[in-house]
């Protein structure tokens, strides 16, 4: 099987959600001594995307996003050790904090935004629901995150969104994080009010956001 | 009289929404709505009897989250049976004769296998150990809402239908995409009501997500899918948050009545609100639900 053959095939198992053939073609790529960077950019990633445009045409719904999040998750496993064998540092689109803001328990679509960032290649420190707002601020500063992603199903525990922003402003750190914000009340216009960075309806856009802010 | 045979002599008007109603009388955010029902019973019970006033015919109680598996996000599991219970008498107690009270079963908010951990015989037994409490406080029919996965229904109807000898509502959440109504688990509108008609549920429909606009268009659709009387409960279109924590819809009131004769028309036998509406919106749909009757 040529190179070109095997991103093919990647994509499929990916699109189709098939994971231990996913997993399978990852050590198949090993094997055959590939360039796993160019694996990962050609056959593993752009099958994640087709997923999400397939999602956005109402063709895919929740169980076909998160099998391909968990397929990418399952593949990412097999390759991970070889990339530290040979030293190679996959390009990290960028390093983002994410949680649910506190009193929120809803962590549906958080956990949807973070698999589908972390499957589209960024680096994913995902705290949870019911997130102290402290915490998330504490979290970035020690990874030295690009993002804070704040979700919040409730309009009553959307306001942890702004007193988010707020607390950055206090600690003289807004500005240093680009802070996005989810949830099914939220929307631009109060991403806007708060001085967010961004919002995104959903876990495809979220990703499309994340990757516009960091210049990609 | 039951519900049922109220809804063959006539439309039947159901009450709205419950959190926004709590929030107004102090709810203290992130807390266990479904705790107020032994701490607060007062303040369930008021809102149950505005809804009365208002001109429900049934409303739904204070226990949405009642679940088990729901529950243990608050650490509150094992208080199941007893926090449902207490839901179902706060209403009974305030019903007047001839309303009824619909015992609330919400989603467990967590996923079944393969996307998520739990069997369908965990998500049974969590919904059945609620609908047993809302059985006992004296539910006279139990309302599953707000159901995004078809599976987790099921699961929800079959348990309901085992541990208590009420009549079963279930309505889904359908979300209008680019090929029409889906639930976000892919779940078409047919193929969801006619599985609950099967498993025998005796009223079928949709709640939430969509104002009332939308459901007018999807009660159409829903009604050349199913016999069955059919329950439509619309959203008053998005919540908006002002920078200072005020909560508006975007719909509004008079545009959300607009729509409710269409409801009717398009074949809606049971109605009533959902986010973003109140005992005023009740009051006037009232009027138009309810057209003719004393």
């Amino acid at each position: 099987m040529n190179k070109e053959e095997l991103f093919a095939r990647i994509q499929k198992a990916i699109i189709e959600g098939r994971k231990s053939e996913a997993e399978d073609l990852a050590r198949e790529a090993i094997k055959a001594r590939l360039d796993l960077t160019e694996v990962i950019e050609k056959g593993y990633v752009p099958g994640i995307q087709k997923v999400g445009d397939l999602w956005e045409k109402g063709e895919y719904f929740l169980p076909e996003l998160i099998t391909g999040g968990e397929c990418m998750k399952a593949a990412m496993a097999v390759l991970q050790p070889e990339l530290d064998k040979a030293q190679i540092k996959t390009k990290s689109k960028g390093k983002v904090v994410i949680g649910t803001v506190e009193g929120d328990i809803h962590d549906i679509g958080k956990n949807l935004v973070a698999s589908m960032l972390s499957a589209n290649g960024f680096e994913v420190i995902d705290l949870g629901a019911d997130v102290k707002l402290e915490k998330f601020i504490d979290k970035a500063v020690e990874t030295q995150s690009d993002f804070i992603c704040l979700s919040a199903l409730l309009t009553t525990t959307m306001l942890g969104q702004k007193k988010t922003i707020e607390l950055l402003k206090q600690k003289n750190l807004y500005g240093k994080f680009k802070v996005l914000v989810g949830g099914a009340p939220a929307n631009q216009k109060w991403a806007d009010e708060i001085g967010a960075d961004g919002y995104a309806e959903n876990a495809m856009l979220a990703v499309k956001l994340a990757s516009r802010l960091m210049g990609a | 009289m039951t519900i049922l045979d109220l809804v063959k002599t006539r439309n039947v008007l159901l009450d709205g929404g419950f959190g926004t109603e709590l929030i107004k009388r102090g709810f203290p955010r992130g807390a266990c709505p479904e705790a107020w029902n032994v701490e607060r019973p007062e303040v369930i019970g008021e809102i149950h009897r505005r809804y009365f006033e208002a001109g429900s015919d049934a409303v739904s109680t204070n226990s949405f989250g009642g679940s088990r598996i729901k529950l243990a996000s608050y650490g509150q599991d094992r208080r199941c049976y007893e926090l449902n219970r207490a839901a179902a008498r706060i209403a009974h107690e305030v019903r007047p004769g001839g309303r009824f009270v619909g015992g609330s079963i919400g989603p467990t908010g967590k996923f079944l296998r393969p996307q998520g951990e739990f069997t369908e015989a965990e998500f049974e037994e969590s919904f059945a150990e609620q609908a047993r409490g809302l059985s006992d406080g004296k539910a006279d029919f139990l309302i599953i809402e707000t159901q995004y996965d078809l599976r987790e229904a099921l699961c929800a109807l079959r348990a309901a239908r085992e541990a208590t000898s009420l009549p079963v509502f279930v309505t889904m959440t359908f979300s209008r995409g680019p090929r029409g109504f889906f639930t976000v688990m892919g779940n078409s509108v047919g193929h969801c009501l006619e599985a609950l008609g099967r498993e025998g549920a005796v009223a079928v429909g949709a709640n939430c997500t969509l104002d009332s606009a939308d459901m007018a268009v999807l009660v159409k659709e829903m009604r050349a899918t199913t016999p069955l009387p059919l329950i439509a409960q619309a959203n008053a279109g998005k919540p908006l948050l002002s920078g200072e924590g005020e909560v508006t819809y975007s719909q509004g009131l008079e545009d959300y009545l607009r729509f409710v004769p269409r409801l009717i028309e398009n074949g809606a036998n049971i109605v009533g609100g959902c986010c973003g509406t109140d005992p005023e919106y009740i009051r006037r749909m009232a009027a138009i639900v309810k057209k003719g009757v004393d």
